[in-house]
């Protein structure tokens, strides 16, 4: 992904394959990559909350990483 | 608070890539990554223009642009509100950085970027020379790297490495929150635009095009705070005088945070008309 003329600025029915694409031979779940790239996308739009992002994929991040230290954290949720 | 920004003139960008090289080099980037993109708009492959030549006497429609890209150091990042560990976070000044201790290589940041600005190390990093260079040190291999507005500079006073290498002086770097900063009076006086806009990232780089922002001199490694007496421009037009200060010639790599008085930029003449920005004949 470091070519430098990739065009970029894609549009959207596009991103998706290249977002797979960027997390093939992960060893973390490109599913969940693509899922929590689009909705934070959503987020920064303003059609998904930080809060409802956050508890969305909450017990998946917990799953797959172990931990769960992403910003969106709302004040008071519960970890466990 | 400080909120760091950056403008770049398309109308002064001449697609030399000096700001890709001297990234690389400030940053210690790896052999085969880029940071700092500057992309043709037109044909397929790089300095390439669409459209044909003109034929018969009548117009052609070559046309080519660049687009130079990089970090978008978004006020909104999908980027940090997906990295699961908290490696990308967003600085108190606004400058997004990546914690490369943190980074577990997931990349889920690069997949919610909608601007392709990072990159990912997948084999150990080459150097050319293989010790490296500039300030910055060599990340490990597998995380994901990106500009930081050569925060390393920034935090000494210094523009980034970019700004000051730009022969054209198409980069201006600044404060956002400052109405009297150089990057707020350009945005304030010239047209400007975000990349993807409607994705609602808040970019913090600017872009102008269809009018050409007058140049501005290199002034060496003053401080913003110490060139408020600083006349940049005497005469109105877009042309550095001569006694303009110490730095002189364009691409002087000495830095300095630029000042701008609000009439050199107000009685500017541009060199592009707007209408015929496109450059189809």
């Amino acid at each position: 992904m470091s070519n430098p003329q990739q065009p970029r600025l894609t549009p959207l029915p596009e991103w998706e394959e290249e977002a797979e694409a960027m997390l093939d031979g992960v060893e973390y779940d490109t599913d969940l990559g693509v899922r929590m790239a689009r909705d934070a996308i959503r987020v920064s739009n303003g059609e998904l909350t930080d809060a409802e992002f956050h508890e969305k994929y909450h017990e998946q991040v917990m799953e797959e990483f172990g931990k769960d230290e992403r910003p969106t954290k709302p004040e008071g949720f519960d970890d466990d | 608070m400080t909120n760091y920004g950056l403008v770049i003139d398309q109308e002064r960008c001449i697609g030399c890539h000096a700001c890709a090289i001297s990234c690389k080099q400030e940053n210690n980037v790896p052999m085969g990554q880029f940071w700092n993109r500057v992309l043709t708009e037109g044909g397929d492959k790089m300095d390439t223009p669409s459209g044909g030549y003109p034929t018969d006497g009548g117009n052609g429609s070559l046309d080519m642009q660049y687009q130079p890209t990089a970090c978008q150091h978004c006020e909104n990042a999908p980027c940090v509100k997906v990295c699961p560990v908290n490696a990308t976070y967003t600085r108190d000044d606004g400058i997004v950085e990546i914690d490369y201790e943190k980074c577990i290589g997931c990349r889920y940041c690069m997949a919610a970027c909608p601007y392709n600005a990072r990159v990912f190390n997948w084999d150990e990093p080459e150097h050319m020379p293989e010790e490296g260079t500039g300030d910055v040190p060599a990340r490990p291999q597998g995380v994901v790297e990106k500009c930081t507005f050569c925060s390393h500079r920034v935090d000494e006073g210094l523009d980034p490495a970019c700004v000051v290498n730009c022969p054209a002086d198409a980069r201006i770097f600044g404060d956002l929150d400052d109405e009297a900063s150089t990057v707020s009076k350009y945005i304030n006086q010239y047209e400007t635009h975000q990349l993807l806009e409607d994705r609602g990232t808040k970019p913090k780089t600017y872009y102008i095009s269809g009018e050409m922002s007058p140049g501005r001199p290199q002034t060496s490694d003053k401080l913003e705070s110490e060139l408020d007496d600083v006349q940049v421009w005497s005469d109105g037009t877009d042309d550095v005088p001569a006694d303009s200060g110490s730095g002189g010639s364009a691409g002087s790599s000495t830095g300095g945070i630029h000042s701008v008085d609000d009439d050199a930029v107000g009685d500017a003449v541009p060199h592009v008309p707007a209408v015929d920005a496109g450059g189809d004949d």
